[in-house]
């Protein structure tokens, strides 16, 4: 056995595969280009032109390349009056912790390439992702900074907006195939059965509570800027700023892949069959560009909307949002009840 | 309504408070004693000048005068919104305490704060007399007296 | 209070006698946070708020940031310099701030401008109030995060200052009124491009509503926030399109018209809702009625052919050689027709109707080549009383929606 066969044997190990590859570097290359595709659509529909200088052949699309190189070789200032353990641990932690559930997620049907087992992956991966948002409060909390804690606090009134929203929207698929595993929610929807067509008020819910969750418009509420600046990363420069902002990416890419997985048929039209590329790789490309579409349509609600009051979201989510994720979960029951699923 | 029957009615209301009456171009300024001031303005209100434009102050340093003039107007009532009536009243340069109108316009709010930190004229009875555009140590030179200088730099060698 | 030394060396805290120069203690439970001066959602200036929770009990507007001593100022100049002094208050609503200046003179010198250089000081001052309005949507666009209405409103805010750079020969600060006329008359082909830009804005008002004004997320941030009362409004003296929305029908243009105003024919919109949303609205509605009046000052200087657009009185003591010059070339220098200008002894109070609202100028003459005292109230100065009285009781993410709807601008109220 040579080297090279070592490094790809450990490269595609899956649980390695999943987080790094998956998690980190497709986020990152997905990053760009819905970065550059958000800017430029909303400067087209402003009439501007929107990035253009850097790589200006290819319409400036390693703008987002030139901004991460400058965040990278920028000065992290870290003022005095904080509490400094709290500060660098809080965002790298909100990192990690945003990329940790896609490792509890399948990619494909083939055992042999799941990282954990599977049965309880919707619940466990549903469990993991809501852990980085209390990272978020307290880095604000420990950044001492009347604005950062406003924004900590605007983020901890979200968490109670669309955490059950998310959960419940989700779960309903789980209602529809009794299974929690993604895996059997995946193969309920063979044949063009996609739940987004069997119970749309369900999708509808998790999207919008998916847009409540990673600071999307029109609830872009914690980190308004004409208000508390930037949040809970007010005090944050550099580097570390590069990190808050690359967990809230990652963590709105890795709620579209439960949503490409629970609604949109995961790695479906494709039937993944044996070895690595046509078993593991192809499915993951499928999800992952179903989940870049996903984030499309999320940032181009930008140029169209502003931003919710903070009570205005509150009340949205409970008075709107509840009642519609729990209809999707009823139709979905009613759904298995009649026989329309598997 | 003309100007003139505008000049009758606030002498009809006013009666023998008013020390004098001048005439400006587009601007009727009444002159009443500092004491009747408050008195002056709450009949002017029932008038229907319902608001104020401005507090104006004026420096005189010659006549050692400095002339107080709250310019109201009304907004409620049509005819009168397009004539402006100057309420004022002369004070001794080194006074320092003058009655607020703050309980009959709440307009003079930000208006007196700007005269106050200008001409160093304390307004009693304001609930919230601080310099306004001013910072304090600048406002303590009231710069707007006629004997404040402003000393501009021109071309000049060392 | 600390022991503050001022950096100048003159007058520290620690001796100040007057009052006010002190800090002050806040309420139990109550959390201060300074808004501003360098603020993302502020402008030059500082709003000092008191919260409990998320809801505002106290606000002190904290102003003075960009105040540039102009009433001081204009008592060391010459009469003809206030023009481009005063402008500097609104630079974009240049010809709307300077004109009572410019009226308030003229009456004491008795004067008045041809009719011609009367219906170009409204051409000026329409397509200013256009620009300005644009300018407040612009910005009131960022305070909600609509960042499509930030880049529209200043992209064709930039249709309005070409047609002003070619009537004036300035993008901004234009100092085209001066005393007993304008400075220049339109360019040949000026009305055909000002038909063409009216026309374009009718069609982008109508965009603005769809993305905007009728935009559900706008709608619901700016509903029943910020309300003014009509008694409250009175009772606070506030201006404007503020005050008209707030239901009170007050224009100078109307109440008290200057210029050719009473000649044309246009109307006065007046909200009664009061609060943010009919600001918004009142506004897009009088961008349509300065459009009205636009179209029938192009069809007036149209019609009539070219006139004097300067009094007589000017041209009498100008030096031969300039008369000279101006009949062969058509063009003069201002300067020796109005420096050493002398007006006679007397007070003015002149108003007009800015974009912001009503500014009013209070001259005083002691006969000599300077005025002995000018008192400028602008529309933002008398505006600014709004965040003391209205934004206790909202929360906190209505300030920026407040302050956006009020069309607040620091350099104009600072003066």
């Amino acid at each position: 056995m040579d080297v090279i066969d070592v490094i790809v044997k450990i490269i595609t190990w899956p649980p390695l595969w999943q987080l790094v590859v998956l998690g980190l570097v497709a986020p990152l290359g997905v990053v760009v280009g819905i970065l550059w595709f958000e800017r430029k659509t909303a400067a087209r529909v402003q009439r501007r032109f929107g990035p253009l200088h850097v790589s200006p052949r290819i319409g400036g699309a390693i703008q987002l390349i030139a901004d991460l190189m400058r965040y990278a070789f920028q000065e992290i200032i870290i003022p005095k009056t904080v509490d400094k353990g709290v500060f660098l641990i809080a965002p790298l932690t909100a990192l990690v912790l945003s990329i940790v559930p896609v490792v509890a997620v399948p990619f494909t049907s083939v055992s042999h390439y799941w990282p954990i087992p599977m049965e309880y992956s919707v619940l466990i991966s549903l469990a993991l992702s809501t852990i980085s948002a209390i990272f978020i409060v307290l880095a604000g909390w420990a950044s001492n900074n009347k604005f950062s804690i406003i924004g900590g606090m605007r983020e901890a009134y979200m968490i109670t907006a669309y955490e059950l929203m998310i959960i419940l929207a989700i779960l309903s698929v789980s209602a529809m195939t009794t299974s929690y595993n993604f895996v059997d929610v995946v193969l309920a929807q063979t044949g063009g059965k996609w739940f987004i067509i069997l119970n749309p008020l369900a999708f509808l819910a998790a999207f919008i509570s998916v847009l409540m969750a990673t600071s999307g418009f029109p609830f872009e509420i914690p980190e308004s800027e004409n208000e508390v600046v930037a949040g809970p990363f007010t005090e944050y420069s550099g580097l570390l700023y590069g990190v808050n902002m690359g967990a809230a990416y990652i963590k709105r890419f890795v709620y579209s892949i439960f949503i490409t997985l629970a609604f949109l048929g995961g790695w479906l039209p494709y039937q993944p069959g044996d070895g690595f590329i046509s078993g593991y790789l192809i499915p993951s490309l499928v999800i992952i560009v179903k989940a870049t579409i996903l984030m499309a349509v999320f940032s181009f609600l930008r140029a169209v909307y502003g931003r919710y009051r903070l009570d205005q979201a509150l009340d949205f989510a409970w008075k709107l949002l509840f009642p519609l994720a729990l209809m999707g979960f009823g139709l979905g029951l009613l759904e298995a009840y009649i026989g329309l699923i598997g | 309504m003309s100007s003139s029957e505008v000049i009758e009615k606030i002498k009809e209301a006013l009666g023998d408070i008013i020390e004098s009456i001048e005439e400006g171009k587009g601007v009727v300024h009444v002159f009443v004693p500092v004491d009747k001031i408050v008195e002056a303005a709450r009949k002017l209100k029932e008038l229907g000048f319902d608001h104020i434009k401005d507090v104006t102050a004026i420096d005189y340093p010659k006549e050692n005068v400095i002339k107080i003039i709250y310019h109201a107007s009304s907004y409620g009532n049509v005819e009168l919104s397009k004539y402006i009536v100057g309420l004022g009243y002369s004070i001794p340069r080194d006074t320092e305490r003058v009655p607020s109108l703050y309980s009959v316009w709440t307009t003079a709010d930000f208006q007196e704060r700007e005269v106050y930190e200008a001409f160093g004229i304390v307004f009693e009875g304001h609930p919230d007399l601080r310099p306004l555009l001013l910072s304090p140590p600048v406002a303590e030179l009231k710069p707007l007296r006629k004997d404040f200088v402003v000393k501009e730099e021109t071309i000049f060698r060392k | 209070m600390s022991g503050f030394v001022s950096t100048r060396g003159q007058v520290g805290f620690n001796d100040l006698k007057i009052p006010g120069a002190w800090s002050r203690k806040i309420g139990k439970d109550l959390y201060e946070v300074f808004i501003g001066p360098q603020h993302p959602g502020s402008g030059h200036m500082r709003i000092i708020i008191r919260i409990d929770g998320d809801v505002i009990v106290e606000a002190d507007p904290d102003m003075g940031y960009v105040h540039r001593t102009m009433e001081k100022l204009g008592e060391g100049r010459e009469w003809i310099k206030g023009i481009p002094l005063y402008e500097r208050m609104a630079i974009h609503d240049a010809c709307n701030v300077t004109l009572p200046y410019v009226r308030a003179v003229e009456q004491l010198l008795g004067i008045e401008a041809p009719l011609r250089a009367k219906y170009l000081r409204v051409l000026l001052c329409e397509i200013n109030r256009i620009a300005a309005y644009l300018y407040g949507f612009g910005i009131f666009g960022v305070f909600v995060g609509h960042s499509t209405m930030y880049m529209w409103p200043f992209g064709d805010r930039e249709v309005w200052i070409e047609l002003a750079d070619w009537l004036t020969g300035a993008r901004l600060t234009h100092s085209y009124p001066v005393f007993g006329g304008v400075r220049r008359d339109v360019p040949a082909d000026f009305t055909n491009q000002l038909r063409k830009a009216i026309r374009y804005m009718r069609k982008r008002l109508e965009e603005y509503r769809k993305i905007y004004v009728d935009n559900p997320v706008i709608r619901a941030r700016l509903e029943d926030v910020g309300v003014i009362p009509k008694n409250l409004a009175i009772e606070l003296g506030i201006t404007g399109p503020n005050l008209r929305a707030s239901g009170v029908l007050y224009d100078v243009r109307y109440n008290d018209p200057y210029e050719v105003y009473d000649e044309l024919d246009f109307e006065i919109p007046v909200f009664q809702e009061g609060d943010a949303l009919a600001r918004v609205w009142q506004r897009v509605e009088e961008i349509k009625q300065s459009l009205r009046i636009l179209e029938q000052v192009a069809d007036w200087l149209d019609k009539h052919p070219r006139e004097p657009i300067l009094h007589d009185r000017f041209w009498k003591t100008a030096p031969p050689l300039h008369k000279k010059i101006f009949e062969t070339e058509g063009r003069a220098k201002l300067v020796p027709l109005y420096a050493l200008l002398k007006v006679p002894k007397g007070k003015a109070y002149a108003k007009a109707e800015t974009a912001r609202g009503e500014i009013t100028y209070y001259v005083e003459s002691d006969g000599g080549q300077k005025p002995y005292r000018v008192r400028i109230v602008s529309a933002s100065a008398r505006n600014a009383i709004v965040f003391k009285y209205i934004l206790p009781g909202h929360r906190v993410m209505d300030l920026p929606t407040i302050y956006g709807s009020i069309d607040y601008f620091p350099p104009e109220a600072d003066r």
